[in-house]
């Protein structure tokens, strides 16, 4: 079974540390547990054990030669207050039992070997008949009597106050661990977090990196030595691909450069020639080859450099002054065009040579697709929009998500342009912070719309 | 084009004209096209040639190309216009960036054209340079068989004088100096607002309207088109 982590650097930190500090917790809280019964293992060892020279030291000879336990008052009250509690029984070194509380013990300790100086530990299930379990030792101590064995126990429930002692500790001070945990984990997540933040940054710079800004770089500075090598490597690939592009647009702008000046030869040339049908088809081709040069032109323009959208142009001007320019060849195409628009100026913010561009683009394009004698119309409204209206067939409905492309060309279009005007048109909008649709006019044909946020 | 006569100034002199141009295919077809309209044309080729020209002979014209072997046209522009030359310009570029085309502009020049053009424009774009006031052309305005005397200001279709009312004759003066291009309806109801104090918002529209008749019948080969919503342009063909 394969499970997938998070992707993130940081989310993989986090768990990793996360499962760390668990594993880590309950290490520290086992060992703790198990120094804490080891200790008072330890404790009840040693009370048992010192109960047991205790108990030697009350050994005495009698007169008769007998060996007797002698316990001060006090003792032998505390041992007779608790009877099954604490039990012990001791054996002189001849076999004799000497003292046992109680009895039963005795007769059972009868059996048993001697042991020697160092502790013996036993676990006695119960006393005749009795449930009561015992833990105790046995060893034999030096008395005024000689060498005694004296077995201690204390029924299991007798360590009760190392065990309460024991669960204090776990729920009241064990409790912490987890939190403590939680805490350390936070300031790790924080510091992930913190150590990581150079590298979002760059990752936001590089998210912003497209066609039209290949001058960006990612900051190199303050970054781990572990990442530096690959900002490093990324932006060197970035002057590559910068310099490729630089010299792609500086070809196209050269080569329709260099284009013109031929062109402009022919262009004259075939206007010294007698006019025939041939001859009108030729100028037909050589006006098609000379709009497609000045859209290359324009497309490495606007791939080139960024627009400068920041003045305040009159759209109602611009559309009256490049109807103005584009009526002569619209005339002598056997169309027309119109303004309308308000009286008073439509003020937008952005470039007003490139706003002339984009209509310009709309105009010839309503213009090739009007049928003879047709009209297209410009106009403008005080809502920051420009329209181009033709009398054309229109714009099919599966078409219209597609005619801004660059060299998209529709099925049944005339095969006038390459297919960058309208993409021109739409890089132009998209500069501005507007946009270019088009829908069906009320009286058939095609409806194409600039929408300029409004100047503020 | 046939209908097109010499063009001379009232001296009967003919009108001479420079090209500054290093392409020799572009200068040669700016010689054969403006030759054929009554020009006396020189062709240079670069800056020097130019300065030397422009010193030796009285030009009415220069069409200047701005991307010359030794050195930027417009900085041979700056330098006449530094000078206190008058002479109308046109610059005839390759260039087209707009930023060239305002320093263009802001050089000295009085027009300017980007290749490739046709050469009828470039032919009606000098003519409309030397039509300006003070400019060689200033005297016979011709479009069509429609020929308009500035001085006398009498208007001829062919052999006969079509006799027009003031306010038509300043319209069809202003048609005829931007022959081809579009005059926006604002212009010339400033240019009328002189003579005609009471002049209503429908009026330009009537004007027009008599002027267009009256053309029609009298066989002019000129026609008065409305661009609707921006103004009026006055083209060659039709009746």
């Amino acid at each position: 079974m394969i499970l997938r982590g998070p992707r993130s650097l940081q989310g993989r930190l986090v768990v990793r540390l996360a499962a760390l500090f668990i594993a880590g917790m309950v290490a520290i809280a086992a060992f703790l547990v198990w120094r804490a019964y080891d200790t008072a293992d330890s404790l009840a060892e040693r009370e048992l054990s010192l109960r047991a020279a205790d108990l030697a030291r009350y050994v005495v000879r009698g007169a008769d030669g007998t060996v007797r336990l002698e316990l001060p008052v006090p003792l032998q009250k505390a041992y007779e207050a608790n009877p099954d509690q604490d039990i012990f029984a001791l054996r002189s070194s001849d076999g004799r039992v000497i003292a046992a509380q109680p009895a039963a013990f005795g007769a059972l300790i009868e059996r048993w070997s001697a042991p020697s100086d160092d502790p013996a530990y036993f676990h006695l299930p119960g006393i005749s008949g009795g449930t009561q379990d015992y833990y105790g030792l046995g060893l034999t101590v030096d008395s005024a009597a000689g060498p005694v064995a004296v077995w201690v126990a204390r029924a299991s429930g007798g360590f009760a106050l190392i065990h309460s002692l024991l669960e204090e500790f776990i729920f009241d001070i064990a409790w912490v661990i987890p939190l403590f945990m939680l805490l350390c984990l936070a300031i790790a997540v924080l510091a992930i977090r913190n150590t990581l933040a150079p590298i979002r940054q760059v990752s936001e710079i590089a998210a912003s990196i497209g066609p039209g800004t290949t001058s960006v770089r990612l900051p190199e500075d303050n970054l781990p030595r572990e990442i530096a090598p690959l900002v490093t490597a990324v932006n060197r690939a970035l002057g590559r691909l910068e310099q490729g592009f630089a010299v792609q647009r500086q070809f196209t702008a050269n080569a329709a450069h260099e284009l013109r000046t031929p062109l402009a030869i022919i262009t004259g040339a075939l206007e010294t020639m007698p006019a025939t049908t041939e001859l009108a088809r030729l100028k037909g081709d050589v006006d098609r080859m000379n709009r497609l040069v000045e859209q290359l032109l324009s497309v490495a323009r606007l791939d080139a450099v960024a627009l400068d959208v920041s003045a305040n142009v009159d759209l109602a001007a611009i559309a009256r002054e490049t109807v103005a320019n584009l009526a002569p060849w619209a005339l002598g195409q056997g169309r027309t065009i119109a303004f309308s628009g308000p009286d008073g100026a439509v003020s937008v913010r952005g470039d007003g040579y490139a706003i002339a561009d984009a209509l310009r683009n709309l105009v010839e394009n309503a213009v090739v697709h009007s049928p003879p004698n047709g009209e297209v119309t410009v106009s403008t409204s005080a809502d920051g929009r420009l329209q181009v209206a033709d009398q054309g067939p229109g714009v099919p409905e599966e078409d219209r998500a597609h005619i801004f492309e660059r060299f998209w060309r529709g099925r049944r279009a005339p095969s006038h342009g390459a297919g960058l005007g309208l993409s021109i048109v739409a890089e132009i909008m998209k500069a501005h912070g507007g946009n270019v649709t088009v829908e069906s006019g009320s009286g058939g044909g095609a409806v194409f719309t600039l929408g300029f946020p409004r100047a503020g | 084009m046939l209908h097109w006569g010499q063009e001379a100034d009232c001296d009967g002199q003919t009108m001479r004209l420079l090209i500054v141009e290093d392409e020799a295919r572009i200068a040669e077809i700016l010689r054969s096209a403006l030759g054929r309209e009554g020009f006396a044309l020189d062709a240079v080729g670069d800056c020097a040639d130019a300065r030397a020209a422009l010193a030796a002979n009285p030009y009415d014209a220069v069409i200047l190309d701005l991307g010359l072997p030794d050195g930027d046209g417009l900085r041979l522009l700056r330098e006449v216009r530094a000078q206190g030359n008058p002479l109308p310009v046109l610059v005839v570029t390759a260039r087209d960036a707009v930023e060239h085309r305002v320093a263009g502009l802001d050089g000295g020049a009085d027009d300017y054209l980007v290749k490739p053009f046709a050469t009828s424009e470039v032919v009606a774009r000098v003519k409309a340079l030397l039509r300006r006031p003070g400019g060689a052309l200033g005297t016979i305005l011709r479009s069509g068989n429609v020929a308009f005397d500035t001085i006398g200001r009498d208007v001829r279709v062919g052999d006969e004088i079509l006799i027009l009312p003031r306010r038509e004759t300043a319209i069809l003066e202003h048609l005829m100096r931007r022959a081809g291009r579009v005059i926006p309806k604002a212009l010339l109801e400033d240019k009328l607002y002189g003579i005609d104090d009471e002049l209503g918002s429908n009026a330009i529209p009537v004007h027009i309207h008599h002027l267009r008749r009256k053309l029609g019948d009298h066989g002019a080969t000129v026609e008065i088109h409305t661009v609707r919503g921006v103004g009026y342009l006055l083209v060659e063909g039709g009746a």
